[in-house]
């Protein structure tokens, strides 16, 4: 096993920017739309999500070796939930005003295929701290890529950032902008200009 | 014991489920205090709001003292009344209403007179309706109008009337025409439930 298989920089880069997982690996995709119409909405979500995947992901690669492979999705999940139960019980508790904004979907964080995917793709196959960074990373992109839809959202919807009022009243606010096909339109622009970018580089050789 | 045996996978699973559940037993039992008294205190500003009490604090403890003093609480139907009191006197009854939303179930409070002629406010504790849109049930613009409404006028049980229809009292909000109907729906429901009880008492 080569040492540079591993390399820190290598995995935070996949991660956030070569494999962003709603970029190029297209999951996670269904959070994407439903809670980018605010700035912290989306930051909270990115940041629970984040958290998740980095510690399911160590956890999952830590018990791999006694995990039975026909079992190990059960096992996956079991993880998945109790993570994701703890960031609802902390919401909760400290963060009531977001608990309540973010409602359903901290649960769903689940569903979320960015924390199976990389339990099956990586964390199953891999050492603990490299499956940490992965998830970590995994987390971060899957972050950046809900802040620069929701920026966009938020500024056209409220005229606002984070709920601070950026634009006057002379702002006519877009309908649009708040309801779920406005994050379609503002996704795919952005899937678009990735891709474009990645493919300029050569990095993605067709 | 081989991994592949048939014994093998079902102590697993039952030993990490086993450490899972514990492990977030014990994380809920020690904050159900801290969301109980957080729910409490977001529930007492609610109902001080409703009845026009001025919060300008969101200290828990301020909140209850002041929440102590003018109101009362009262069980009735398994549901819970607040009270205003005011020098030992009835000012008015806060009541739950409930119904149906656009996407999801709306919980909220209403008060009312004691002579039932007037609803003194609204506030909504739940609702899953589209931010921005339906959402916006919350805000204040829509709220304050129904403070020191006048319902002795109103018949059939058809306390909250949309403008411009005749005889309308309150505006419904632009973009979210099946939330406000919701809206009107439950407060007309409930309100006109909660005083054929009290009457008939």
């Amino acid at each position: 096993m080569k040492m540079s298989k591993y390399s820190p920089k290598k995995i935070m880069i996949n991660g956030i920017w070569d494999e962003n997982p709603v970029l190029k690996q297209l999951i996670g995709i269904c959070s994407t739309l439903a809670v980018t119409n605010n700035c912290m909405n989306s930051l909270i979500m990115g940041l629970g999500l984040t958290f998740v995947t980095g510690l399911s992901s160590f956890t999952i690669s830590l018990i791999r070796e006694f995990t039975p492979k026909h079992v190990r999705m059960m096992v996956q999940v079991l993880i998945i939930a109790v993570y994701v139960i703890i960031v609802d019980i902390y919401l909760r508790a400290f963060m009531p005003e977001l608990s309540k904004a973010l409602g359903p979907y901290v649960g769903l964080i689940i569903t979320n295929c960015i924390i199976m995917g990389r339990a099956e793709a990586y964390a199953q196959n891999n050492p603990p701290i490299p499956a940490l960074l992965d998830g970590v990373a995994n987390g971060i992109g899957y972050t950046l890529v809900l802040l620069a839809i929701a920026v966009v959202r938020e500024l056209l919807a409220f005229g606002s950032l984070f709920g601070v009022k950026l634009l006057g009243d002379w702002w006519t606010t877009w309908t649009i902008a708040i309801m779920p096909p406005s994050a379609f339109f503002l996704l795919a622009t952005l899937i678009w200009i990735a891709h474009n970018i990645q493919n300029k580089k050569g990095e993605v050789a067709k | 014991m081989k991994k592949s045996s048939f014994l093998y996978p079902i102590i697993f699973m039952s030993l990490i489920t086993a450490i899972s559940v514990f492990a977030l037993a014990f994380l809920n039992e020690s904050t159900a205090e801290r969301v109980a008294t957080l729910q409490e205190t977001d529930l007492r500003t609610k109902i001080l709001y409703v009845f026009d009490i001025d919060v300008s604090t969101t200290d828990a403890n301020e909140i209850e003292k002041l929440f102590n003093e003018h109101v009362e609480e009262e069980i009735l139907d398994d549901s819970r009344i607040f009270i205003l009191k005011e020098n030992g006197e009835d000012k008015g009854y806060a009541f739950p209403v409930v119904g149906p939303g656009l996407w999801g179930q709306i919980n909220g409070y209403a008060a009312i007179s004691t002579d039932y002629n007037e609803l003194l406010g609204i506030v909504f504790i739940k609702h899953e309706e589209t931010p921005g849109l339906g959402g916006r049930i919350e805000e204040e613009q829509y709220l304050s109008q129904f403070r020191n409404l006048d319902l002795s006028s109103a018949s059939d049980g058809n306390f909250i009337i949309y403008r411009p229809a005749a005889n309308g009292n309150v505006d419904a909000i632009a973009g979210a025409t099946l939330t406000s109907n919701s809206v009107a729906k439950l407060l007309n429901e409930d309100i006109y439930g909660f005083i054929q009880g009290r009457k008939g008492e």
